[in-house]
């Protein structure tokens, strides 16, 4: 009877200690294991404090689903970055706390491990996770204090537990690499175009045509028409460029008078004013309306812009400006002069671009029961 | 007195091995540092200060840059290639410069240096991230045709009218050969540096002389291509 009582009560200690231990110990994060990238994707950085876990994706996933991170606890990171629409709102500019709208467009979230380190259509944030907090904490878009987002977290047993296995504890540093953990992990490789660089599909002629088109810079010279488009998209990952400030650019939609500031109003230079983020073209058919302001509502409105109707300004890129595909002088316009066919076969291999298993893949989706 | 004389000997077998073995592997450290310049002033951006070489008009840079590849270095006979040696220069910079550096040459000094302007065939062809090059970025025009090797864009004005210049080289033909030699007592006494100008005025104003205003873009047309190749060839050169 005493050897019964003696083992029960060791295996009470036991049990006890082990609920303490798992509560005190450090986080138990485990590697992404089956985590690979697309070869022609090409180099990515994750930032060597804030490796790519299970257990941050998970809490990122949660944070980014809740509305709980706004100050009304009403609007989530979701609310404007909708799945189906690639993580944009279908709306022109997104709408403000107090009833108005933002400066800018609801931008796409997909393959942001890759393409420019800037974020934001002006690159105000240079990490994600530095990008991660700030629409959190502004008055007009999630409007929330970020002590008071940090007690509401901790009163909630299932965050404090997710925090732990994922970084140990509760902290605005904490969340920002959780969220910033989930938006990286937002892959899009499966669309028609990704399978037809692994070989798996062929193009329609139409689409390729357009393949052609979206890869050249015309030169009249040596007959070659071209869409210009891969001045700005490189040609794999469709998103403005790596290096530097390389992947910001001024297409041409406004005159020196009524420019925004865009880049300039980050580096001070200006040389850059008018720059604004070149975006990914994944999944472009279902993001729009198109351009930072959303002015453009369909890509033919954006392909007429850039056939003919350039804004010519200081900062505009000379790419752009010197691209024509016709041999003699415009008549006071500005642009491609493509034929009509030509711009519907870029329209085509644009729509290659959308990835359907990424728009509906589960792991993206709200994982709150009921949603929000 | 035995052991003294194995401690002895197995002293000197260590000392003797020390002295032997750094000798065989004795490295170089050297940094290659590209300074940009117009003709003889520090490249300055974005201000109509230039005058067009062949013509009318005053001309700004936006943007020059261009590979570097296939560095390697002399001493002797011997020769030492740096692997996957694809650097992009570009001088967008406070100093207009750009620097290469390589800890250890495993050469016990540096006589020659060579390099080629552009991108040598077998990686011009391959979509290979490898050192700087990437196919994903401003520099590739796409994997048929394969990297431009020398950017340079801008404007020209003459009078109220503003054009723009683009001249992107590449095509494998137009890589060109660099070779120099560096003078003993350049790398002498712990220097490790050698500076080298880019005068990006002999794009424009070398074996070919070239009028803005009657060539504004050079691109896909191979004899212009070739022309600015020319060029570009002896832009670079080394100052001690």
């Amino acid at each position: 009877m005493r050897w019964v009582v003696l083992i029960l009560a060791a295996a009470g200690v036991a049990a006890a200690g082990w609920v303490v231990w798992d509560r005190v110990r450090g986080p138990t994060a485990t590697p992404i294991a089956d985590f690979s990238a697309p070869f022609v994707f090409g180099r990515f950085a994750v930032p060597p404090d804030n490796a790519m876990t299970q257990e941050a994706f998970t809490l990122g996933r949660h944070l980014f689903y809740d509305p709980i991170l706004s100050g009304n606890n009403e609007v989530s990171c979701a609310t404007c970055h909708v799945q189906e629409l690639a993580f944009t709102d279908g709306l022109a500019k997104s709408p403000t706390l107090s009833g108005g709208e933002l400066d800018f467009s609801s931008m796409s979230l997909a393959n942001l491990l890759w393409g420019q380190e800037r974020f934001f259509w002006d690159g105000r944030a240079t990490s994600l996770e530095e990008q991660a907090l700030m629409p959190i904490q502004h008055p007009e878009e999630m409007g929330q204090d970020i002590d008071a987002l940090m007690e509401e977290l901790r009163v909630s047993g299932s965050y404090r537990k997710m925090f732990r296995q994922a970084y140990g504890s509760v902290t605005p540093e904490n969340t920002a690499k959780a969220l910033a953990t989930f938006m990286r992990l937002l892959i899009s490789s499966n669309s028609k175009y990704d399978q037809y660089l692994r070989g798996e599909v062929r193009l329609t002629a139409q689409e390729e045509h357009g393949r052609k088109l979206f890869m050249a810079h015309p030169d009249t010279k040596v007959s070659l028409r071209g869409g210009n488009c891969i001045d700005c998209h490189s040609q794999f990952l469709t998103s403005g460029f790596r290096d530097a400030l390389d992947g910001f650019s001024n297409n041409g939609l406004d005159s020196d008078e009524t420019m925004p500031d865009g880049l300039m109003a980050v580096t001070g230079n200006p040389a850059h004013k008018g720059f604004f983020k070149v975006p990914t073209l994944r999944n472009i058919a279902v993001t729009a309306p198109y351009m930072h302001d959303g002015r453009f509502d369909t890509l033919e409105d954006v392909m007429d812009h850039y056939n003919d109707g350039i804004v010519v300004s200081d900062t505009l890129s000379p790419l752009i400006l010197e691209a024509d595909n016709a041999p003699e002088a415009g008549q006071g316009t500005v642009g491609l002069r493509m034929t009509p066919d030509e711009i519907q076969a870029i329209i085509a291999f644009l729509d290659t671009l959308t990835d359907e298993a990424f728009l509906t893949n589960p792991q993206f989706s709200n994982p709150i029961e009921g949603g929000s | 007195m035995r052991p003294i004389i194995v401690i002895s000997a197995f002293v000197a077998l260590i000392a003797g091995w020390f002295v032997l073995n750094s000798g065989q592997n004795k490295a170089t450290p050297i940094t290659l540092t590209f300074h940009a310049q117009m003709g003889d002033e520090p490249l300055i951006y974005d201000q109509f200060i230039y005058e067009n070489p062949g013509g009318q008009g005053q001309f700004r840079v936006r943007d020059f840059r261009f590979y570097l590849s296939n560095l390697s270095f002399g001493h002797g006979g011997e020769t030492y290639a740096e692997p996957d040696s694809y650097h992009l220069l570009r001088f967008d910079n406070a100093d207009s410069a750009h620097s290469i550096t390589l800890p250890e040459v495993p050469l016990p000094s540096v006589e020659t240096v060579r390099f080629l302007i552009g991108v040598d065939p077998a990686a011009n062809t391959s979509i290979e991230a490898r050192g700087d090059l990437d196919p994903n970025s401003q520099m590739a025009w796409n994997w048929e045709v394969g990297y431009k090797f020398v950017v340079f864009e801008g404007a020209l004005q003459v009078g109220e009218d503003v054009s723009p210049l683009v001249y992107h080289v590449g095509f494998s033909e137009n890589a060109r050969e660099v070779e120099f030699s560096i003078p003993a007592e350049a790398l002498a006494d712990g220097k490790q540096e050698v500076n080298l100008i880019v005068d990006l005025a002999k794009l424009f104003d070398n074996a070919a002389l070239i009028d803005m205003q009657a060539l504004p873009s050079v691109k896909f047309n191979r004899t212009d291509a070739d022309a600015l190749a020319d060029n570009y060839a002896t832009m670079i050169a080394p100052t001690f």
